[in-house]
C-alpha cells in the first residue's frame, strides 16, 4: 500500500520536472549552439554569450532591471515592515481583518488589472503635472506598491508568533518604544524581513504585465525587452540571456536557503564555539 | 517600623465597567524583605504586581515608591525589575546579550557590562553560559537567565510572577531555596506572586493572602498558618479540619457535642464560631484516652505520613496526619492539646482580629 503511494509521488515529481524544467533546459541547451536557430544543434559555442555582452543596449536593460528590483524591494520591505506592525497593533479585530483582506486582494488580483489601473493613475497625474511622464520612476512606484503586500504577508506570521511579554520585558528593563523596536522587534522579525525582501526582489525581477503598462518609451526591463524581441523571432542571444538569468535565480535560491538556515542555526554554531 | 519602600493606598483597579479586580487595597512593603502575594487565580495578585512594575495604572488610589507618588511613572523609568512567568527571554539573543540588555539601554560602559553579567551569572549558578542560545537551554536554566537579567540592573525591588510554576517538582523545591538565599544575599525586596501555599510558606518573610480583590490576611508564614483569620485562609493555607462550634466563654469552646479547653479569648459568650485543628496536631489513641471518638473511613499512605480520614458521631470529618497506622473501619480516639485548637469568628476584619490577638497575648 505504502509502496504504491510512494511511486505515485515519484510519478508526480517526474511530471513536474518534465513539464516545468524540460523547456528551460531545452532553451539553455541551445544557448550553447554554434548555429543561429533552434532547429538543429550544430556544435558547442559561446558566441551567443559574447554577442550578448557586446550588446550594450541589452546590458543596460539588464542593469536597470536589477537596480529596479533592488530599489523597489528595499523600499517595499521598509514600508511592509511598518504595514505589518500597523496591522498587528490595530486594536479592533474587525479593522485588522479588513486591512489584511485588502492586503491579500492585491496579491491575488491579476497583474493586468493592477497594471491598467496604474496606467490610468499615471496618465491622470501626467495631465495634472507637466513634468510627470512614464519611465523609470513610474515603474519603480508600481513595483513598490505590488511588493508591499507580499512583504506584509511574509512578516505578519512571525509577528503573530512573537511573545508579547517580550515587549513588556523590554519596558521593564528600561527601554523606550524606539529602543524596543530597534533592539527587540526588528531583530526578532529579521528572518521574515529577509524572506520578504527576497520575495519582493524576485517579484520585481520577473514582473512583465504591470511593467508593460507603466513603462514609457525610454525605459524598459528585461522581461518586456525579451517579449518584444521574441515577437520579432527569437534570436539565440535571448537563450543566452535566459541561461544567465536562470543561473542567477539558482544562486538566489541557494543563497536564501543558506541565509535562512544560518538564522535558525545561529545559536548552534555559537555553542560549538564555546565547546572548542 | 522601617520606612516603607512601596505603599498602596486605597488602590482600585477595574477594567471597563466590570466588577473591580482590586477593591480598595492598602498595604506597605518594607525594604529588604521577601514578600509573597498568595491567592487563587483571579484574586488580583498579578494585577498588584503589574501596577508595581508600571504595566498598568490604578483606576483609583495612590501608589508610593519611597514616599513619592508613582501612579503615572512609566515602567521603563522605575527602579523595579520583573521575572516573568513565561520568562519572556529574547530568543534572538544569546544568554550574555539577554542579561546585558538592561545595562546596554542605560549606556553602561562595555567593560562594566561584562563584569556585571559575569557576576549575575555566577549568582544564578550559570557561570560560563554566556554564549549559549536560549533555545538550547532547559526550563530551569531559562528561569535562571530571567532572574539574572532582572537582578543585573540592581533594582530596588524584584518582582517575580509565578516564576516556578513551569518547573518540575524537584527543581521547584531547589529554586525555592536558591531564591530565598539570593534574596538574603542581595538584600533587596522580593515580591513573589504564587498560588502555591507551600512556596509561600517556605520562602517568605511576610505573606499577603488575597481573595476576590482584597487582602484577607497578612503576616509571617507561622502567624498565618497557626492563626488563620477565617475559613478561607485556613482552607487555602495547608490542610485543615474546620468544624462549627460555639464559644461558651473565654478559653472554653464547644464542638462535636463536647466542650473543650482552648486558649482563645475575646468573643461574646455563646458566639457561634468555626474551629480549626490541623491534621498533624491530631494524635491517634485509644477510645478511652481520646477526646474525640471517631470511626476510620479511609487511609492513604503519603510517604512521610498516613492520611487518615475519620468521622465522629456528629458526622464531622477529621483528617489526621500520623506516622502511626490505623485500621479502616475501627473506632479509635483522637487526642489534642488546648493550644492546637484555633477559634475563628465569622466576618472578623483583619484589624479586629489583630487587636483581639494582641489583647490576650499580653
Amino acid at each position: 500500500m505504502q509502496k504504491s503511494k510512494f511511486s505515485w509521488a515519484n510519478i508526480y515529481l517526474v511530471c513536474v520536472f518534465i513539464f516545468l524544467y524540460l523547456p528551460i533546459f531545452y532553451l539553455i541547451f541551445y544557448s550553447f549552439n554554434a548555429g543561429e536557430t533552434m532547429n538543429s544543434f550544430t556544435g558547442f559555442s559561446l558566441h551567443h554569450f559574447s554577442e550578448l555582452f557586446s550588446d550594450t543596449h541589452l546590458v543596460i536593460i539588464l542593469l536597470n532591471t536589477f537596480l529596479l528590483a533592488f530599489l523597489s524591494a528595499l523600499i517595499a520591505t521598509f514600508i511592509g515592515i511598518f504595514g505589518a506592525l500597523f496591522i498587528y497593533y490595530l486594536k479592533r479585530r474587525s479593522h485588522r481583518n479588513t486591512l489584511l483582506s485588502l492586503n491579500n486582494i492585491l496579491i491575488v488580483s491579476p497583474d493586468v488589472t493592477i497594471g491598467a489601473s496604474f496606467l490610468i493613475l499615471f496618465i491622470t497625474l501626467g495631465t495634472l503635472f507637466s513634468g510627470f511622464s512614464l519611465g523609470f520612476w513610474t515603474v519603480l512606484l508600481a513595483h513598490i506598491s505590488f511588493s508591499v503586500p507580499i512583504v506584509v504577508l511574509m512578516i505578519l506570521p512571525k509577528l503573530q508568533e512573537m511573545n508579547d511579554s517580550m515587549i513588556t520585558a523590554g519596558y521593564d528593563l528600561g527601554a523606550n518604544e524606539r529602543q524596543i523596536l530597534k533592539n527587540i522587534i526588528l531583530p526578532y522579525l529579521s528572518p521574515g524581513i529577509i524572506a520578504g525582501y527576497f520575495m519582493a526582489f524576485t517579484y520585481s525581477l520577473d514582473d512583465f504585465a504591470v511593467t508593460f503598462f507603466v513603462t514609457g518609451n525610454g525605459f524598459t526591463t528585461l522581461s518586456v525587452e525579451i517579449y518584444s524581441r521574441a515577437r520579432r523571432g527569437v534570436s539565440l542571444e535571448i537563450n543566452a540571456l535566459s541561461t544567465l538569468v536562470f543561473l542567477f535565480a539558482l544562486v538566489l535560491v541557494v543563497g536564501y536557503y543558506y541565509i535562512s538556515k544560518d538564522n535558525q542555526g545561529r545559536s548552534k554554531k555559537k555553542k560549538r564555539g564555546v565547546l572548542r | 517600623m522601617k520606612k516603607p519602600i512601596i505603599s498602596f493606598r486605597n488602590v482600585v483597579k477595574s477594567y471597563d465597567d466590570d466588577v473591580p479586580v482590586l477593591k480598595k487595597v492598602s498595604f506597605d512593603i518594607e525594604e529588604g524583605k521577601f514578600y509573597t502575594l498568595l491567592g487563587p487565580s483571579g484574586c488580583g495578585k498579578t494585577t498588584i504586581l503589574r501596577m508595581i512594575a508600571g504595566f498598568s495604572e490604578p483606576t483609583a488610589g495612590d501608589i508610593y515608591f519611597e514616599g513619592k507618588r508613582i501612579n503615572n511613572v512609566p515602567a521603563n523609568k522605575r527602579q523595579v525589575n520583573t521575572v516573568f512567568q513565561d520568562y519572556a527571554l529574547f530568543p534572538h539573543m544569546n544568554v550574555f546579550e539577554n542579561i546585558a540588555f538592561g545595562l546596554k539601554i542605560k549606556k553602561t560602559p562595555k567593560e562594566e557590562i561584562a563584569v556585571k553579567v559575569k557576576e549575575a551569572l555566577r549568582l544564578v549558578q550559570l557561570a560560563g553560559y554566556e554564549k549559549r542560545g536560549i533555545s538550547e537551554m532547559s526550563g530551569g536554566q531559562r528561569q535562571r537567565v530571567a532572574i539574572a537579567r532582572a537582578i543585573v540592573n540592581e533594582p530596588k525591588i524584584l518582582l517575580l510572577d509565578e516564576p516556578l510554576s513551569a518547573l518540575d517538582h524537584k527543581l521547584r523545591l531547589n529554586m525555592q531555596y536558591e531564591l530565598r538565599e539570593l534574596q538574603q544575599r542581595l538584600g533587596i525586596t522580593f515580591i513573589f506572586v504564587t498560588h502555591d501555599q507551600e512556596e509561600a510558606l517556605a520562602m517568605s518573610d511576610e505573606i499577603f493572602v488575597l481573595n476576590n480583590g482584597n487582602i484577607v490576611q497578612s503576616g509571617t508564614p507561622v502567624d498565618i498558618y497557626d492563626e488563620p483569620i477565617n475559613h478561607y485562609v485556613a482552607d487555602f493555607i495547608g490542610e485543615s479540619n474546620i468544624v462549627d462550634g460555639i464559644m461558651i466563654k473565654d478559653n472554653l469552646v464547644k464542638f462535636a457535642g463536647k466542650e473543650f479547653k482552648c486558649v482563645d479569648e475575646g468573643m461574646r459568650p455563646n458566639e457561634p464560631v468555626e474551629v480549626v485543628i490541623r491534621p498533624e496536631d491530631l494524635d491517634l489513641t485509644s477510645i478511652e484516652a481520646g477526646k474525640l471518638k471517631v470511626k476510620v473511613e479511609t487511609q492513604l499512605f503519603r510517604g512521610v505520613h498516613y492520611e487518615i480520614v475519620c468521622h465522629d458521631e456528629m458526622e464531622n470529618e477529621w483528617i489526621v496526619h500520623s506516622t502511626k497506622k490505623a485500621q479502616v473501619g475501627r473506632e479509635i480516639g483522637l487526642d489534642f492539646d488546648p493550644e492546637d485548637i484555633h477559634v475563628m469568628r465569622f466576618n472578623e476584619s483583619e484589624a479586629e482580629f489583630d487587636a483581639r490577638l494582641e489583647s490576650y497575648d499580653d
